[in-house]
Order: structure tokens, then C-alpha cells, then sequence
């Protein structure tokens, strides 16, 4: 009789240090973490004008993200702007959802607990990357339109106090304006929700069926499964930069109705 | 047959205690301190990842952005200051050739001037040489007669001096006469 180990939704615990639980997407991330500060290091030391290989390949898929960037904000300026969050959310998020696949990730383990697990199967890191987005896209909001124009899309006080100077039809406009502004709130809640639960959901789908059609022949036949699993990561990652590029985009823009005040 | 036994890892452990005292969100592994170290950790990633590629390859592109647009307009800048030295080039060429037309004419007109000045002033020196030499061969003409004269008085007084000496005889005389001229000889 074998056991199929399906990971739970909850990531396990493999050690404590002092008062802090160390779970095994947390390993994971630390290995992801790891790898970027080599790379980074290597990269930061060689850069010049006339490029490496490594510079190459970096510049090359750099340039080929900000295309990406490029076709939302229609603007080099801002999807530079956006790159460090936008970026960092692609790089770190198809980094961990690929050392997912590699030998190790759900077969060592420690007591009944697997070492390595997907970082992005622990909905504490996606919930935390897309609250990133979300508050980083209202930075942005603020920093673009100012503090007031950004926050009277979602309590739009001052729109409803400029409304008594148009007359009823103004006033009942305004309220609706306003209880739209409220849903817009429960709408960047929404976001935050979806991001995460998107990329936890697609990213633990794929871990529990890689498990389960390993448990069942360990041998050639998870290799198609593992091979989409390769696309969904970058697909995933790519899925969650970019709407955090639209996400930034949004809310650095001019809100509707501007010009008309 | 094989048969499969389904185990959720840990499940009785953690999931099922969580569950309990958390909820929903303890049920889905939510909890505040991992929540903390994985912000964190999310963090750090884009902290490395910003510092030591991003920032530093993107400011790398734009500046390469900028180095070949700025060479593009400078390779425009110098394409038209080409065209212009070129027009300019031709103009100075043409200009050139106008003048040096000018030159070549103005100089082919002092030359026949010159040569007209040269021509009038050797006519002149040869009329002055053949004056000159007319001029000496007139007074050396002059200066001939004269000594013929002079001679020819001579050798009459010679003459006269034998034939005064001397009885005279046709034959004499015709003598002394082809005597004398064959002297003047």
C-alpha cells in the first residue's frame, strides 16, 4: 500500500526559529531569494556598455517585459516606473513557481513534512505580493493625481459637496457617483482576492496533480504534466505583473470626469 | 491491486487545529506571522532584484536608448552639415572656376598687351639700333670720304711732287696714275 501525500492548503511547518514557524514555501522562497542575490551580484559587478552574456540575456527579457508594460501604459516612463514592483512581482513569482518542479520539491522530507514546496502554494506570500500591487498601484494614485483627486475616486465627498451648485438632477448624480465609489472600495478589496487566489489556486492545481500523477507511475508520465506546469508558471507570472501593471496604470490616471470640474 | 491511501500532509497536526480556531482564513493557512515573513521575504526579493538587475539594466537600456538616439541625431546633424559643406564646396568650386576664368582671360589679355608693348618697344629699339646704325655707317661713310679726301689730297701733293721732280710723259703719267689708285686700293 503507497501514500498519496497531498500537500494541504496550509503550508507545513518544518522548523521554528525562536517564536517564528519556518514552513517549506518559506525554504522555498529563501532559495529563490538566494539565487536572485547571486545572479544580482554577478549581473551588478559586470554591467557595462558593451554587454556580457548574462547582461545580454537580463537586458533581452528586461526589454521584452517592458514591451509588455509598454502596450497597457502606452507610456516607456511609467512602465519604468512600474518595473520594480512589477518586475520584482514576475521575476520572484516565476522563479518560485519553476523551483517547484525541480527534483527535491515534494519528496524530501523531514518527519511528515516535504522540505521544499512551491513559495506561490502558500496563500500568505500571494495575499502578501498582490497586497504589494494593490497598495503600491494607490501610491502611484496618490503620487500621480495627488491625494485628493485619487481619494475622491472611491469617497467622492468632494464631488457630492460641488453637487449642490447643479440642482437635483447634479445632487442624485453625485450620490450615485458616491455609492459607486464605495463599490470601487469593495472592488480594490476584490483585487487584492483575485490576484492572490488566482495565482495560489493555479500554482497548488498543479502541485496536487504533479503529486498525484507521481504517486501513481513516478516515471515519464509526469513529464507532460510538468512540462505545463512550466508554461503555467510563466503564464501565472506573467498574469500577475501584468495586471499590476494595469492595476498602476488606473490609478495613476486622470479620473474621469476632470476636465468637466 | 495497488491501492491508494490519500494522506494530506500534516493535516491532523496543523490544518484541522487552525481550522478550528481560526476559521476560513486559518483553514487556508492564513496566519499573521507567515503572512509578515513572507511580506518580508517578498520585500527582500524586490529589494535584490531591483538594486543589483533591475535598476542598474534598465538605467544601462535607457541611457543606450538615449546614446543612439543622440548618435541618430548627430548622424542627421552631420549628414546635413555634409550636404551643406558639399553645396557650399560646389558654390566655392564654381565660384572658382568663374574667377579663375577671369584670371585665365584678364591674364591672356595682359599677356597680348604685354606682348604688344614687348613687340612696340623691340620695333622701337630696332628702329633706334638701325637709326644708330645708319647713323655710323653715315659718319663712317662721312669719315672714309674724308680720309679719301685726304689720301686722294695726299697723294695728288705726292703726285705733284714727282711730276714737278720728274718730266712727265704720257706713259709716265698714265703709270704714276694706275700707281696711285692701285695705293688707294
Amino acid at each position: 500500500m503507497s501514500a498519496i501525500h497531498i500537500p494541504t492548503l496550509a503550508p507545513e511547518v518544518v522548523f521554528h526559529i525562536g517564536s517564528l514557524p519556518v514552513t517549506n514555501t518559506m525554504i522555498n522562497a529563501w532559495v529563490a531569494i538566494g539565487i536572485f542575490l547571486v545572479v544580482g551580484i554577478l549581473v551588478r559587478s559586470k554591467v557595462s556598455n558593451l554587454p556580457g552574456k548574462l547582461q545580454n540575456f537580463w537586458e533581452y527579457i528586461i526589454e521584452l517585459i517592458l514591451g509588455y508594460f509598454d502596450q497597457v501604459t502606452a507610456d516607456r516612463k511609467k512602465s519604468l516606473r512600474f518595473l520594480p514592483i512589477a518586475g520584482s512581482i514576475f521575476f520572484f513569482i516565476l522563479l518560485s513557481n519553476w523551483l517547484g518542479l525541480l527534483p527535491g520539491t515534494g519528496s524530501i522530507t523531514v518527519g511528515n513534512n516535504f522540505v521544499l514546496r512551491p513559495a506561490n502554494t502558500d496563500l500568505n506570500l500571494t495575499l502578501a505580493i498582490a497586497l504589494v500591487s494593490i497598495v503600491a498601484s494607490h501610491l502611484f494614485g496618490f503620487l500621480t493625481v495627488g491625494i485628493f483627486a485619487h481619494t475622491n475616486k472611491f469617497i467622492q465627498v468632494g464631488t457630492l459637496v460641488k453637487s449642490f451648485k447643479k440642482g437635483p438632477l447634479g445632487i442624485f448624480s453625485a450620490i450615485v457617483e458616491f455609492g459607486v465609489g464605495l463599490i470601487e472600495i469593495a472592488g480594490e478589496v476584490a483585487k487584492v482576492m483575485s490576484l492572490s487566489l488566482r495565482l495560489f489556486g493555479n500554482i497548488f492545481a498543479g502541485e496536487v496533480l504533479i503529486t498525484v500523477i507521481t504517486s501513481i507511475v513516478s516515471v515519464v508520465l509526469p513529464a507532460p504534466f510538468m512540462l505545463l506546469e512550466l508554461l503555467v508558471g510563466l503564464i501565472q507570472a506573467g498574469v500577475f505583473a501584468i495586471l499590476s501593471v494595469v492595476y498602476m496604470t488606473v490609478a495613476s490616471a486622470e479620473p474621469h470626469g476632470v476636465e468637466e470640474h | 491491486m495497488k491501492i491508494i491511501e490519500t494522506v494530506h500532509a500534516s493535516e491532523e497536526v496543523q490544518t484541522v487545529e487552525t481550522a478550528a480556531e481560526g476559521g476560513v482564513l486559518a483553514s487556508l493557512g492564513i496566519n499573521g506571522t507567515l503572512f509578515a515573513a513572507q511580506l518580508f521575504n517578498f520585500t527582500l526579493v524586490a529589494t535584490i532584484l531591483w538594486f543589483l538587475i533591475l535598476k542598474p539594466l534598465s538605467k544601462k537600456l535607457t541611457d543606450r536608448q538615449k546614446m543612439i538616439d543622440d548618435s541618430i541625431k548627430n548622424s542627421k546633424k552631420i549628414e546635413e552639415n555634409l550636404a551643406k559643406s558639399e553645396e557650399k564646396f560646389q558654390e566655392k568650386i564654381n565660384q572658382a572656376k568663374v574667377e579663375s576664368n577671369k584670371i585665365v582671360e584678364r591674364a591672356g589679355e595682359e599677356a597680348g598687351k604685354a606682348a604688344e608693348a614687348v613687340k612696340t618697344k623691340a620695333k622701337q629699339e630696332i628702329e633706334t639700333l638701325i637709326d644708330q646704325a645708319k647713323k655710323n655707317i653715315r659718319h663712317e661713310r662721312e669719315e672714309m670720304k674724308m680720309e679719301i679726301k685726304k689720301e686722294t689730297a695726299a697723294m695728288i701733293v705726292l703726285a705733284l711732287e714727282k711730276i714737278l721732280s720728274e718730266k712727265i710723259t704720257d706713259k709716265k703719267d698714265k703709270e704714276l696714275i694706275d700707281e696711285m689708285v692701285k695705293k688707294i686700293q
